[in-house]
């Protein structure tokens, strides 16, 4: 990602961005968890169990969300160098 | 008996040294702050997935308002669909764990 690969040697520094990316990553999870429960679980609560179609669905849900944000992530690399 | 006057009075700015904290004390230091940090973040983050399970059980549960007790459909329907999006969220965290695994090896084999 942009941005991301300076090593931070000053601590509060350091904290502020393991702060950040922790952030990051809790947003991406609770984007995943919402967005995938809009496509996957359409069989509203017959079962308490997740059903294989369901199953199946979230593991290509997730692996498919980040293969687009490396896609996007990648684009939006070349378009701001090139935009320099 | 004055236990304040038994205190030495010492020279705060010279023993609180936010440099010798990090450095002499770093790491613990930083690691009891990441700690702190993460285990905020854990809570916040379970309020607000609490919040979000009880939004979308009553949406997709509760639709009749005839009354104003939930009834032995609905509560069935709410015991299903707490359990049901417990075991996906569970599923999609491990599939998350896995792929950002990938990913943080992808960027590190970039960056060689």
């Amino acid at each position: 990602m942009p941005g991301m690969g300076q090593m931070q040697t000053d601590p509060n520094a350091q904290l502020a961005a393991a702060e950040q990316e922790m952030e990051m990553v809790t947003d991406m999870f609770a984007r995943i968890n919402d967005l995938c429960y809009k496509k996957c679980l359409i069989q509203r609560y017959n079962d308490e169990e997740l059903t294989k179609a369901e199953s199946v669905c979230a593991d290509r849900c997730v692996a498919k969300f980040f293969q687009i944000n490396r896609e996007v992530s990648d684009k939006l690399a070349k378009y701001s160098q090139a935009n320099q | 008996m004055s236990a304040i006057g038994d205190c030495e009075l010492t020279n705060a700015s010279e023993d609180f040294q936010p440099d010798a904290m990090f450095n002499n004390y770093g790491a613990s230091y930083q690691e009891q702050r990441m700690q702190q940090l993460m285990e905020q973040k854990q809570m916040k983050d379970f309020m607000r997935m609490f919040s979000n399970l009880v939004g979308r059980c009553f949406d997709d549960c509760v639709d009749d308002f005839t009354s104003n007790k939930l009834n032995e459909r609905e509560i069935s329907c709410a015991n299903r669909c707490t359990l049901k999006n417990m075991k996906f969220n569970e599923r999609i965290g491990q599939r998350f764990a896995e792929e950002s695994a990938k990913m943080m090896e992808d960027q590190a084999k970039m960056a060689k």
